[in-house]
C-alpha cells in the first residue's frame, strides 16, 4: 500500500511546527501537506488554483482540520468536503483549541470523524498525535477508493 | 318626601338631571348646573331647558334618552368627549333610566353624568408609560443580546487565541529541554521548567475562567434535584481520583432542591472538592453535607485548614486565594463559581471558619415545592 499523505489544515505557524515535531516524535512516516487556510485546503482537495492538475482521486489518509481559519473557516471546509461525492467519506479529524459546545456540535453535525482539543502541554499534544496516527494511519481502514 | 329626595340628589357630587316626558329639564342638582353652566332651572322666571336646545349637544345622546323614554330600557356607560362650559374638554360617562314620580306617577328620566376625565387621563398615561416601558425593555434586551454576543465572541477568542501562544511557549521550551539537553545546564533547565509551569498554569486559569463564563451563559433547566445523590456521585469521583486519601464523608440522605442539576453539580463539585483539598494535610478528615432546618440552607463542612475570617469577604471573588499555591494549589475560581451558581438560582452563599478549625460553606436556593 502506498503511503498516503496527511493533510494538516492549520493557519498558526507555531502550531504547524509543533504538529510537525509531534509527528516526527511519533514516527509518522507519511508526508504531511500543510494548508494554511480554508481556500488552500479546498484547492488541494479539489485540484483547483495552485493545485490544478493534481490527481484528486488520491485522497489524504486523514485530514487534521483546525476550525478557526482565515478566508474559509474549518466548519465551511468540512461542509464542502462532505458535500462533494469525491471527498464525502474522507476521514476528517477536527484538531482545535476550542472547547465551545457549538464548535463540537457543528463539527459532528457536519460529519467530522473525531474532535480532538489541542492540549497546551506539549507532551500531551505529542501523546494525542501518537494516538491519532495509531488510530487513523494504522488501525482504521480507510473508505474504499471509488 | 320630595324635599328629602331632593336633598339626597343635591348631595351627590356627580351631575344629575331629571327630565320630563318632553325631555325638558325638570330638576337638576347643583353639580349639574356647575358642570354644564346651565342657569338654575328652578329659579323663578327662568325658562326650562329642553335637552335638544343645544346646551347638551352630545351626538347620540338625544336618541338614547328618547329610547329610554319610549322603551324603559336604561343605558349605562355611554362615554363621550364633551366641551364643558368653562371647563374645557371632558370625558363623560352617562347613565340614564326611567323613574316614576312619587307624586303623580308620571314617568321621568334620570340622567347621571360622571366626569371620568382624570381616570381616562390616568389610564392614557399608564398606557403611554407601559408602551415606553416596553420600548425600553426591548431596547435593553437588544443591548443585552448584543453584549452577550460580544461575550460569546470574547470567550471564543479566549479559548482559541489565548491558548495558541501558550502551546508554543510550552512546546518549544519542552523541545529545548529535550533536544538541547546537553547544552543547557541545571540553572537553564530550572528556568525552562518554570516557563513551562507558567504556561500550563495560565492554561488552567483560562479554562477555569471559561467555565465561569459558561456558567453565566448556559440556559437553566429547572427541576427537582436530588442533592444527596449528586454529592454521593461527586464524592465517588474524588475517591476514584485520590484512592490514597482517608476521608470520612457524612452525607445527609434525601436532601432535594429545585434548580438546575448541571449547575448544582458544578457547585457541589467545587465545594466538596475544596473540602477534600483543604483537608489533605490531615490523616483522618471528615466532610459533612446536609441541609439546615427551616429555610432551604445547605452546607458543606470540613475540618481542614480553615481560613482567617478577616478575609471571608474575599473568598468568593474570582482569582482570590487565601492560601499559598505551594500549600494548596488552585486557581481561585472555585468559590466564585459556587457563588455564580447560587446567584443564578436567586440564592446566596456565605462561609464560616477559622484558621486550623475547618470551614463551613452555606448556600441557599429559593424554596420550591421540592425544597
Amino acid at each position: 500500500m502506498s503511503q498516503k499523505v496527511i493533510l494538516l489544515i492549520e493557519d498558526n505557524s507555531d502550531d504547524e511546527e509543533l504538529a510537525l515535531l509531534a509527528f516526527q516524535r511519533s514516527n509518522v512516516a507519511n508526508d504531511v501537506v500543510v494548508a494554511r487556510d480554508g481556500v488552500e485546503a479546498l484547492d488541494y482537495l479539489f485540484g483547483t488554483g495552485p493545485h490544478a492538475g493534481r490527481d484528486v482521486s488520491i485522497l489524504p489518509q486523514v485530514v487534521l482540520l483546525d476550525l478557526k481559519l482565515p478566508k474559509v473557516d474549518g466548519l465551511e471546509v468540512l461542509r464542502r468536503v462532505r458535500a462533494d461525492p469525491r471527498t464525502r467519506r474522507l476521514p476528517v479529524v477536527v484538531l482545535t483549541s476550542s472547547k465551545e459546545e457549538e464548535d463540537m456540535i457543528g463539527s459532528y453535525d457536519l460529519g467530522a470523524n473525531s474532535y480532538v482539543r489541542k492540549p497546551v502541554e506539549f507532551e500531551r499534544f505529542v501523546e494525542a498525535v501518537k494516538q491519532l496516527q495509531l488510530y487513523w494511519l494504522v488501525l482504521n481502514e480507510p473508505p474504499p477508493n471509488r | 318626601m320630595r324635599a328629602f329626595a331632593q336633598s339626597i340628589v343635591e348631595s351627590v357630587r356627580h351631575p344629575l338631571v331629571l327630565l320630563d316626558a318632553g325631555l325638558r329639564v325638570s330638576a337638576a342638582n347643583s353639580a349639574f348646573h356647575a358642570a354644564f353652566g346651565v342657569p338654575d332651572v328652578e329659579a323663578p322666571g327662568r325658562p326650562r331647558f329642553a335637552l335638544d336646545a343645544g346646551w347638551l349637544d352630545i351626538p347620540g345622546l338625544l336618541e338614547r334618552v328618547e329610547r329610554v323614554a319610549t322603551t324603559g330600557q336604561p343605558f349605562e356607560g355611554f362615554e363621550v368627549e364633551h366641551d364643558l362650559a368653562g371647563a374645557g374638554p371632558k370625558a363623560l360617562r352617562l347613565n340614564a333610566r326611567r323613574v316614576v314620580s312619587d307624586e303623580d306617577g308620571t314617568p321621568m328620566i334620570l340622567v347621571a353624568v360622571e366626569d371620568v376625565t382624570d381616570k381616562r387621563r390616568a389610564e392614557a398615561a399608564l398606557h403611554r408609560l407601559n408602551d415606553e416601558l416596553e420600548a425600553r425593555v426591548r431596547e435593553r434586551t437588544a443591548q443585552l443580546e448584543a453584549a452577550n454576543r460580544e461575550m460569546e465572541a470574547f470567550c471564543y477568542s479566549v479559548s482559541h487565541d489565548l491558548r495558541a501562544p501558550l502551546r508554543a511557549i510550552d512546546g518549544f521550551a519542552q523541545e529545548l529541554l529535550r533536544t538541547y539537553a546537553d547544552r543547557v545546564d541545571d540553572r537553564g533547565r530550572h528556568y525552562l521548567t518554570r516557563v513551562r509551569a507558567g504556561s500550563q498554569r495560565m492554561a488552567g486559569l483560562i479554562d477555569d475562567l471559561l467555565q465561569l463564563s459558561r456558567l453565566s451563559r448556559v440556559e437553566m433547566t429547572w427541576g427537582s434535584v436530588d442533592l444527596s445523590a449528586l454529592a454521593t456521585a461527586v464524592v465517588a469521583d474524588l475517591r476514584h481520583l485520590h484512592p490514597d486519601r482517608q476521608v470520612t464523608f457524612v452525607l445527609q440522605p434525601g436532601v432535594t432542591a429545585r434548580g438546575d442539576a448541571g449547575l448544582l453539580r458544578v457547585a457541589l463539585e467545587n465545594l466538596l472538592g475544596n473540602a477534600w483539598k483543604f483537608t489533605s494535610k490531615k490523616t483522618d478528615a471528615t466532610v459533612t453535607f446536609g441541609q439546615q432546618g427551616g429555610e432551604a440552607g445547605f452546607y458543606v463542612r470540613d475540618d481542614g485548614a480553615g481560613f482567617d475570617p478577616a478575609f471571608a469577604g474575599k473568598l468568593f471573588g474570582a482569582f482570590q486565594r487565601l492560601h499559598h499555591d505551594r500549600d494548596f494549589p488552585g486557581t481561585g475560581i472555585g468559590l466564585a463559581t459556587v457563588q455564580r451558581v447560587a446567584h443564578r438560582h436567586g440564592g446566596t452563599v456565605r462561609a464560616e471558619g477559622a484558621v486550623g478549625q475547618g470551614a463551613t460553606f452555606y448556600f441557599t436556593l429559593p424554596p420550591g415545592d421540592d425544597a
